[in-house]
């Protein structure tokens, strides 16, 4: 870890990973809505964001997507849910800004380090 | 990660909704076709989706390996025709009458095709949803660079 890596770097780098990550899958899920079959997959975020503090510098692994149980199921055997989705889909959207923001706060707060706070 | 790669599933979305919008829009204007190219009234279609990997030559694949295991886009498989019997009206006159007077119509329930086409452009619209928030997503990454 270089001086300019502090770890809130490394830590939101993870926490944007991870919703973009979750965004795939919802895109995923919204792109089936109509496939006969197709089953709900999504990701614990809390619990793979601990896991990724837990491994903190090391090398990342992969998130761990399941399928979802508990969905109402359609008699096609597809259980995607519209308002699950969609507001997944908000949320996901807010946190990525979240840590896309607090993420350039950090950097600005290295750039006015560096500039003696000119 | 990469969100051009979520791009590439809302798209195929677009692209499997629009054809079953096509084939819809088909059976409704062939609702009265009683002579095809192979003979008999037109056969009401049926699209059938699947899911479908990422497209190995995307863009996003070039330009990140993107190969997620994760990302199913969608695609239509096939286009089946239904298998149920024409409708048989009694017209005399028509040339395609049989010798009872019977004429063989295609099976198509206008309602029900509406029905599906109204499905078809809410699961249209509703990618088109996926596929702004993704694209907020991204210009918003932008942002890490100023």
């Amino acid at each position: 870890m270089s001086w300019i890596d502090t770890p809130a770097i490394a830590k939101l780098s993870d926490y944007l990973d991870l919703a973009a990550f979750r965004q795939t899958l919802i895109a995923s899920n919204l792109a089936n809505i109509d496939t006969p079959g197709y089953r709900t997959r999504d990701i614990d975020f809390e619990g793979e964001m601990r896991r990724a503090e837990e491994r903190l510098g090391a090398e990342a692994a992969a998130p761990r997507a399941f399928e979802v149980a508990g969905l109402l199921e359609r008699p096609d055997g597809n259980n995607v849910s519209l308002d699950r989705e969609s507001m997944l889909l908000a949320q996901t959207q807010l946190q990525f800004r979240l840590g896309v923001e607090i993420l350039r706060q950090e950097f600005q707060g290295i750039s006015t380090a560096i500039k003696e706070g000119s | 990660m990469n969100l051009l790669g979520v791009l590439e599933i809302s798209g195929s979305a677009l692209t499997a909704e629009r054809q079953r919008a096509e084939v819809l829009a088909s059976n409704l204007a062939n609702a009265q076709t009683t002579q095809t190219a192979k003979g008999g009234p037109y056969q009401r279609q049926l699209v059938v989706f699947g899911t479908r990997r990422a497209a190995p030559s995307t863009f996003a694949e070039a330009l990140w390996g993107f190969s997620d295991r994760y990302a199913q886009g969608v695609e239509v498989k096939r286009v089946v025709a239904d298998p149920t019997p024409p409708v048989k009206r009694f017209e005399p006159g028509h040339p395609d009458a049989d010798s009872q007077g019977y004429v063989a119509y295609p099976a198509v329930n206008p309602i029900e095709e509406l029905v599906n086409l109204m499905g078809a452009a809410r699961s249209y619209e509703l990618n088109v949803a996926a596929v702004q928030a993704t694209k907020n997503m991204i210009s918003q990454s932008f942002e890490i660079l100023r």
